[in-house]
């Protein structure tokens, strides 16, 4: 391991999270229950938006998702790192502003997006040097708003999108062996895409629509398999594809479209999309809702 | 209405002044020209007013313990998150006896000694401008880590016992050992592990007065941390740790220290550099950061019903005398008042 000087690194010797003797146990029924999808298949999580939690950045957003709820079995919540978890995610813009002197000319915006994990945000802890996954999130999220801002309204500038996970989502429940993708991260990118698309907004910057995130899975239940939209991982045993996409309403265009998953051919996909679709317009209500109420603030300040 | 508009195309709206000079912005609004109004800051507070601290509690799924602390604008995220360190992963620890283990040595602080508590403070999330992420921690957040990091250990806050987890071996001494070999005691307990506290501090708003708002962050955090019941499993050679609130244990925090920053604020103007006026602006925010030199910070803890300093710590000035720095610690004994009961509460 690597150790980075210019941050408190602790103990030499290496720390392990810890191991908690109920999970080890190989006897299936004495594992706590899984937590169980409440919803119905179309309904999406309760989505909690605001703008304006960092007023020294030019516009600034919070969202959050509720936690699923425990299995009605579970009689007694175990401790904070067994519990179920909900999104936190926390997105600043600092922009437009002029390009260093350095940079060559650009005609339009420049657009750069950081996403990264707090800390805590997930059962195992990350480190503070971006690693892969997060790199991929920010990729993902630049291609799904380079499309929405009006970029040749500010030629050489640059603006900055940056995104704090501070509470992720889980890629399985805790019984679960290491199967399973990474599951999680299509949730998180949905959530990355709404609240910067609500952060942007709130810093002013033109764009041809507010995009929105939505994520729809196939799940095998028992013999034959459904279609969830806002699916939780750790609410389902099998995921077998999933699907996630950066949707505008107004002009009915996708901006950024990402699966993962086998589900043969004949159409299955395309249903996938079209239920991601759904899903996005789901956060899209939520998205308008929250910048209403953000523009009343405003108007009624000035 | 036609001796109202020349005066408005004459002056600046009230940002571009404090934009243009910041200086004689703030040096106005703390000498006002009438007697008549009150001399304020140009937040509006007065010099002794601190801002109002919000916090919440345990919002944090996967932390062992976490804050969320929001003083005006500058609003921290504080998660703890606790690992095990296994004894024999510690060079140089010897674990067979605790009457030979160098904890029962006088003045050995363990968690420093071993790095048990792992602060660190990120400013790279877009909280300001003037940090932006995909580069190294700039100077301020190396800083006010290592000043965590210190008070940490100098306040004695964390109880070294709290962090250890400790194994009884099985008396097996009357079944194979031979009768002759002198009365043996019960083997000792042995240390095998310790808990480590990786405390991450993560500023979501920065507007000003950072340190303050961390240490309180941790300090609520810490207050918050739960540690799950620990053992050593010989079978398996390892830490478990049992999933229960019930047999989880709190920390046992000694004392409550809190930090209180103050600004000197001088008048520089060569008129009025006679007087040598100066105000001592506690709370400041990003604004007045930018103006002062002088900066002055105490750590206090009036727990016992008495006020002891932890740490004072002062910088780039000479303003400063004993007498400042008495009615300096007075404010802050106010604010430990409305700070503990939040932190209690």
């Amino acid at each position: 391991m690597n150790s980075d000087r210019r941050r408190i690194n602790g103990p030499s010797g290496g720390t392990s999270a810890p191991i908690y003797s109920k999970y080890i146990t190989q006897d299936p029924s004495s594992l706590p229950p899984r937590p169980t999808r409440s919803r119905q298949p179309n309904v999406l999580r309760k989505m909690f938006l605001k703008t304006g939690v960092t007023p020294s950045a030019s516009g600034s957003a919070y969202l959050e998702l509720e936690a699923s709820p425990h299995h009605p079995n579970l009689t007694k919540t175990g401790l904070a790192s067994l519990s179920t978890s909900g999104l936190k995610l926390t997105c600043t813009v600092h922009g437009p502003r002029p390009l260093p002197k350095s940079a060559p000319f650009s005609p339009h915006i420049i657009l750069s997006t950081h996403v990264k994990y707090a800390p805590f945000a997930t059962r195992k802890r990350k480190g503070y040097l971006r690693d892969a996954s997060e790199r991929d999130l920010g990729v993902h999220l630049e291609t799904a708003l380079r499309g929405v801002i009006i970029g040749d309204r500010w030629p050489k500038s640059g603006v900055e999108v940056i995104i704090t996970i501070l509470e992720g989502e889980e890629d399985r429940w805790w019984g679960d062996e290491g199967a399973g993708g990474e599951w999680g991260m299509m949730s998180v990118l949905s959530g990355c895409i709404t609240v910067a698309s609500a952060a942007i907004a709130d810093a002013g910057i033109d764009c041809v629509d507010v995009v929105a995130g939505g994520v729809a899975a196939v799940v095998q239940r028992s013999e034959n398999q459904s279609l969830v939209l806002d699916p939780v991982p750790s609410e389902h045993k099998d995921i077998v594809a999933a699907c996630i996409v950066g949707y505008l309403p107004q002009r009915d265009e996708i901006t950024d479209l990402w699966v993962k998953g086998d589900i043969g051919d004949d159409g299955g996909y395309e249903e996938l999309a079209d239920n991601a679709v759904q899903a996005a317009l789901g956060a899209h209500r939520v998205l308008v809702a929250a910048l209403k109420e953000t523009a009343d603030v405003k108007m009624g300040r000035y | 209405m036609a001796s109202t508009a020349p005066a408005s195309t004459l002056s600046f709206p009230r940002e571009t002044f404090a934009k243009l000079s910041p200086h004689p912005y703030l040096l106005a609004h703390l000498q006002p020209a009438s007697t008549s109004s009150i001399p304020t800051r140009a937040n509006g507070r007065i010099a002794t007013q601190f801002r109002t601290p919000h916090m919440n509690n345990g919002s944090l799924t996967h932390a062992e313990g976490s804050a969320v602390v929001r003083i005006g604008d500058t609003t921290v995220v504080c998660g703890i998150r606790a690992e095990i360190l296994l004894a024999n992963n510690v060079a140089g620890y010897r674990v067979d006896k605790s009457s030979t283990a160098p904890s029962s040595k006088a003045g050995y602080n363990e968690a420093k000694e071993l790095d048990l508590l792992v602060p660190n403070i990120e400013l790279a999330t877009g909280c300001s401008p003037a940090f932006m992420p995909g580069q190294p921690p700039s100077t301020l957040a190396q800083s006010l880590s290592t000043r965590i990091y210190s008070l940490l250990h100098s306040s004695g806050l964390v109880d070294g016992e709290d962090l250890r987890i400790w194994y009884q071996p099985p008396d097996l001494s009357d079944q194979d050992k031979m009768e002759d070999e002198d009365e043996e005691d019960a083997p000792e307990p042995e240390v095998k592990a310790f808990w480590t506290l990786y405390i991450d501090i993560l500023f979501i708003s920065l507007d000003g007065n950072p340190f303050d708002a961390a240490w309180a962050a941790v300090i609520s955090a810490l207050k918050n941390v739960r540690l799950p019941k620990a053992y050593w499993d010989p079978d398996r050679e390892m830490i478990l740790c049992e999933d229960s609130v019930a047999q989880s244990k709190k920390l046992q925090l000694r004392g409550l220290p809190i930090a209180v920053t103050s600004l000197v604020f001088k008048a520089k103007e060569s008129s009025q550099a006679k007087d040598h006026r100066y105000w001592i602006l506690v709370d400041p925010d990003a604004f007045e950061e930018g103006l002062c030199d002088e900066s002055v910070t105490v750590v206090i803890d009036c727990g016992s019903g008495k006020t002891k300093m932890l740490g004072v710590s002062k910088a780039g000035g000479t303003t400063i005398g004993m007498l400042e720095l008495k009615g300096i610690v007075s404010l802050a004994e106010k604010r430990w008042v409305e700070l503990s009961d939040l932190l209690n509460s």
